[in-house]
């Protein structure tokens, strides 16, 4: 009982550790859609592409700069990147969902494929940073420090966006974009420079998870998929456009990720599909998601 | 914002007394056009008289052309298609099988993406889903046409009937993502359940279909057996978006509460139309199973689904025979020049992706009515 | 905005879809599909040529042990002149991606529209299934250079389909013999994938582990492809108080479990075995320090010493600038195999050429040590490799033999 315990509070541990990490990821996947009306599906080249730039800045072999540099190389392009995306976007803005699916889909096939020929076919990995790259013992039994650490950032991160977006003047515009877009344009709010700044923040927030994933995940062919797929899970749990919901959605699905797979072993492939088509089935619109999305 | 007023031109003439009896009471039901995920947004959406305009104009293009031209023209394609094995050497035949196959997926998606607005992203369950019963009846029981596609077709149907009430319950992105979350369970449980699936090694060595106790080996007799088969399929799903339940399907698409309120009972609609595409395309994954004679987890992945949806958007949703073209076009990149590109296929894949958003809006049947006109 | 408001677009549109149109007629067309065509036309009379076509991943997760591949093919046939048995060898490559969907239509695109002679490589297991029918409908040779599934030389196999590299099976079972005499009494923990190639491993381990008298102390199938972190298997693994533990990882999953491994503190306590592919290749540089002390079974490791290895290996390594890893030593045989069989082959057919191959014998130039054909597939020594750093790099040093087998039913 007292092995079972320690396994699976590791597990919670553990669970948080992913869950920031998605959140990082989600936010702006989430503010983007409510926003903007934007399905983003190149949010998981953005990640990729923060992912290759920590294999090709810091390598296996981390020092501080290095990380650091990686991490403000991988912003600069994750703004660069939203910038350009929000630009793609623009003329399909009053378009299918499915036509911005395809579109952006496609940017990410052309990225990903880019991405392999400047790096090659092999996967990378990512150091942790020099004093993060040990375990110490968390209940019992070794834990990389590196992830600890990761909760620590990943909380940081999420009360500023969370001031950022329930606080400010700025955020007070995002919200009631999210709430109804046509109702802020018919006022006479240009919301046009806002909604590029969002697309371009959560780019950004998007690219430097990749840097901050690389000591977990690596760079690899195919990781965009994976990522994109735990963020558009954790966004619609959580409901498109609510940053208390992409949080909520995130740390859920940490666990699920982490707990659910010890709890139920031979369930495991069927634990995140499994649990997102549990919420919609119960809330068809995400756990926060207010009317103004489902109906679109 | 685009109302696209003479561009369904087909469609509205092909209107049902449904939906005009509905055009005439209400204001017009949104003209379709590709955002029909979307209910209108903005002022300029609502209330434009673009259907008293359409009218006179879809009367006279019928009046020019007549009814003549199309059905010469299916004719022919027909003709064409079923004269192709004696001229092709096999890989161009066996090419064109495959491409028939995956156009009967792309038009059984394109009555739910196109004609009922549910752009699914897990259609290609129901295809595997298929697939794998009729490769599983030709192994255990007969390769005897039609039972393996019968039994793809019925698998189909109840895999859609078990999952779709869930989803059709479901509006928008949250559409998407649950057809997703759908397929890939049913891609996860393709993936484990070896004992009837074969697991990530596959169905392998289906025999062939057999037709009066004759396999059929040859490329030319399999392609015959899909051709039958697809165009029976087609015409079943033609016939459907023209008959009155499917203008009212186009009714729910452009405006659900509407048709609601008119008394339509809109979800079992919409549920119904889940379940036929399901049968379509399970039957799409009968043939696939006699033409491939291996059925893998890929077939009911996300790719296929996304490649899917890809033929569909091509061809121009709701148009249904521009669909078939762009599955065309999706399996010669995929697998006549894809194999050549030294793994760049994904690239070339990306850039079709890209350039069909922009320069197709409409899709290839966006291009024939605006000469049309 | 109403379409009629870009009248110019039109046209481009239109040359668009004539392009799309114009696709079809670039297939081969001429010919009949419903005629029986004469197959296993060789190479007897006129110039002898053949043509080979290398089907290998160039896209998706596989697309490192292609490119691997590629390059053992290409050495091999650049310091033989370009000749198989007196052959001038064209070679034609396709790309067999990821899944069975690419891969199958790769080969059906070799075998009807470039009519080749042979073909070489596959990676994916059930691409190498789906790819016997279609072969032995065309009457030719498929020599499998990677595939390790069973039943592709076992319950379902083809005359036309043998194979140079392994069967998964081999390479769990002779680890399973050897840990039950060292850690048998202990327990070990097994985990591998869940999919076919994980649960091949699993049981032949477990099978061979236990008919030598060990005990398993657990065993686990982390979902395949989705699962990125292994903290609750490593927490399950402790739990369990195993003295070792077996695993089957390749690729991504491989530098994921054993850097994690490592991080979790479990690398210190309980030592980790592993059919050979959790440490070849690129993985290994990309695990670092966190593999030292691995220990693997496998057919081959560049640091093997005999004189055929000593002198691929340094060819390779002079003209890639990396070491051979066995996916590169694989095509290498593949490309000596073929040699062989076309010399003692009457001609090119699928016939001649597996009849060939049943009569090869030994072959006792490999880098890999000799081995022979035992039915369709090689009967070979497998050695117990661990994780060293030589020279500030981390190689697979041969620290045993691990004995001698054949295709394992």
């Amino acid at each position: 009982m007292g092995d079972w315990l320690d396994a699976n509070l590791v597990g919670v541990v553990n669970g948080f550790a992913i869950g920031f990490l998605l959140f990082i990821v989600a936010v702006g996947l989430s503010l983007v859609f409510g926003m903007m009306d934007v399905l983003n599906l190149a949010h998981g080249a953005l990640f990729l592409t923060g992912a290759y730039v920590g294999a090709a800045v810091v390598g296996g072999d981390a020092s501080w700069g290095g990380f650091l540099g990686a991490l403000g190389l991988a912003a600069g392009l994750g703004l660069a990147g939203g910038v350009l995306l929000s630009a793609l976007t623009e003329p399909l803005r009053r378009r299918s969902h499915l036509d911005q699916a395809l579109l952006t889909l496609g940017v990410t096939l052309v990225v990903a494929e880019l991405l392999v020929i400047a790096y090659g076919d092999d996967p990378l990995s990512v150091g942790a940073p020099p004093g993060l790259d040990g375990s110490v013992p968390v209940l019992g039994a070794a834990y990389p420090v590196y992830r600890l650490a990761l909760i620590g950032v990943g909380a940081l991160l999420a009360v500023a966006v969370f001031v950022l977006v329930e606080r400010t003047d700025m955020g007070a515009l995002i919200r009631a974009t999210v709430a109804d877009r046509d109702m802020v344009a018919a006022i006479g709010v240009d919301n046009r420079l806002v909604r590029v700044r969002v697309f371009a923040a959560g780019s950004m927030l998007a690219a430097t998870a990749g840097v901050l994933g690389g000591p977990i995940y690596g760079a690899r062919p195919g990781l965009d998929a994976t990522i994109l797929i735990l963020a558009l899970v954790v966004v619609v749990v959580g409901g498109l456009g609510s940053v208390r919901g992409a949080l909520v959605g995130a740390l859920l699905i940490g666990q699920v990720d982490s707990l659910g797979r010890s709890l139920l072993p031979d369930a495991a492939p069927f634990v995140l599909f499994g649990s997102l088509a549990l919420v919609l089935v119960l809330r068809p619109q995400g756990l926060f998601g207010g009317r103004g999305v489902a109906r679109a | 914002m685009d109302g696209q007023p003479a561009g369904d031109a087909e469609e509205r003439s092909a209107a049902t007394d449904a939906e005009r009896r509905s055009m005439a009471r209400e204001a017009e039901p949104r003209p379709r056009g590709q955002e029909t995920a979307q209910r209108p947004v903005g002022p300029e959406a609502e209330g434009r008289p673009v259907g008293r305009e359409a009218q006179p104009r879809s009367v006279a293009r019928t009046a020019r052309h007549g009814p003549l031209l199309p059905a010469g023209l299916a004719a022919a394609v027909v003709a064409g298609l079923a004269a192709a094995p004696l001229f092709l050497a096999p890989f161009a035949t066996t090419t064109l099988t495959r491409i028939l196959v995956f156009a009967l997926l792309a038009v059984s998606l394109d009555l739910l993406v196109g004609v009922s607005g549910l752009p699914s992203l897990g259609h290609a369950a129901y295809f595997g889903a298929g697939a794998y019963a009729a490769g599983w009846i030709s192994i255990h029981t007969t390769s005897a046409v039609p039972l393996p596609l019968l039994a793809g077709a019925a698998t189909g149907a109840l895999a859609a009937a078990a999952t779709g009430w869930v989803a059709v319950r479901a509006h928008g992105v949250y559409f998407l993502m649950l057809t997703l979350a759908l397929g890939e369970l049913l891609h996860q449980l393709a993936q484990t359940w070896d004992s009837v699936t074969g697991g990530a090694n596959g169905m392998a060595a289906i025999p062939s279909a057999e037709l009066g106790g004759e396999p059929l080996r040859l490329a030319g007799y399999v392609y015959w057996y899909v051709l039958a088969a697809a165009l029976l399929g087609f015409l079943t799903l033609w016939l459907v978006a023209r008959s009155p339940y499917g203008a009212a399907l186009r009714g729910i698409r452009d405006n659900e509460p509407r048709m609601r309120a008119l008394g339509y009972p809109t979800r079992i609609y919409k549920y119904a139309a889940f379940v036929l595409a399901g049968a379509v395309a399970g039957a799409a994954g009968g043939l696939l199973a006699a033409q491939e004679r291996l059925v893998t987890p890929a077939d009911l992945g996300f790719t296929t689904a996304a490649l899917a949806l890809l033929a569909v958007v091509i061809g121009g949703a709701g148009s249904l025979w521009g669909a078939a073209l762009g599955a065309a076009l999706v399996i010669l990149v995929r697998d006549v020049i894809g194999p050549d590109l030294d793994g760049h296929g994904t690239l070339l894949l990306g850039v079709v992706f890209i350039a069909v958003v922009y320069l197709l809006p409409r899709g290839a049947a966006g291009l024939v009515r605006r000469r049309g006109r | 905005m109403t379409p009629a408001s870009f009248p110019g677009i039109s046209r481009r549109r239109l040359l668009g879809a004539a392009a799309a149109v114009g696709g079809l007629a670039a297939l081969p067309a001429c010919g009949s599909s419903v005629e029986e065509e004469p197959s296993g036309k060789g190479g007897k009379g006129g110039k002898r040529a053949v043509k080979v076509g290398l089907m290998i991943p160039q896209s998706g997760t596989y697309a490192g042990l292609g490119k691997d591949m590629k390059q053992g093919w290409d050495l091999w046939l650049a310091r033989h002149g370009g000749e198989f048995g007196g052959y001038k060898v064209t070679t034609v490559t396709a790309d067999e991606g990821e899944t069975p969907q690419t891969g199958v239509a790769a080969a059906r695109k070799l075998l009807q529209s470039e009519e080749v002679d042979a073909v070489v490589g596959v990676v994916n297991s059930a691409t190498a299934l789906g790819c016997a029918p279609l072969v032995a409908e065309a009457q030719k040779l498929l020599l499998v250079a990677n595939a390790g599934a069973g039943p592709i030389t076992g319950a379902k196999r083809s005359p036309y389909v043998w194979r140079v590299s392994f069967q998964n099976a081999q390479i769990a079972a002779v680890l399973g013999e050897h840990l039950a005499a060292k850690h048998g009494k202990d327990g070990v923990y097994v985990i591998a994938p869940d999919y076919a190639a994980g649960a091949e491993f699993s049981a032949a381990f477990a099978k061979a582990f236990k008919k030598a008298g060990g005990k398993v102390a657990g065993s686990a199938k982390p979902p395949f492809a989705t699962t990125t972190d292994y903290q609750p298997y490593l927490s399950k693994i402790r739990a369990s108080g195993a003295k070792a533990v077996f695993c089957f990882f390749a690729g991504a999953e491989a530098i994921a479990f054993v850097k994690q491994y490592e991080q979790f503190g479990l690398a210190d306590s309980v030592p980790l075995y592993g059919a050979g592919f959790l440490t070849e290749g690129a993985v290994l540089a990309a695990q670092g320090k966190a593999a030292l002390g691995v220990r693997t079974s496998l057919h081959y490791s560049d640091q093997l010493d005999n004189p055929a290895n000593k002198s691929f290996a340094a060819a390779y390594s002079g003209k890639y600038d990396t070491p051979p890893s066995v996916y590169a030593m694989q095509a290498w045989d593949a490309a000596n195999v073929l040699d062989r069989a076309l010399k003692a082959a009457d001609d090119t057919s699928g016939d001649a050429l597996g009849k060939a191959l049943k009569g090869l014998g030994t072959i006792d130039d490999s880098p890999r040590g000799s081995w022979s054909f035992s039915g369709q597939n090689p009967k070979q020594t497998f050695y117990l490799r661990t994780v060293e750093s030589k020279g500030g790099k981390l190689v697979n040093a041969v620290s045993d033999e691990l004995g001698t087998t054949a295709q394992i039913a």
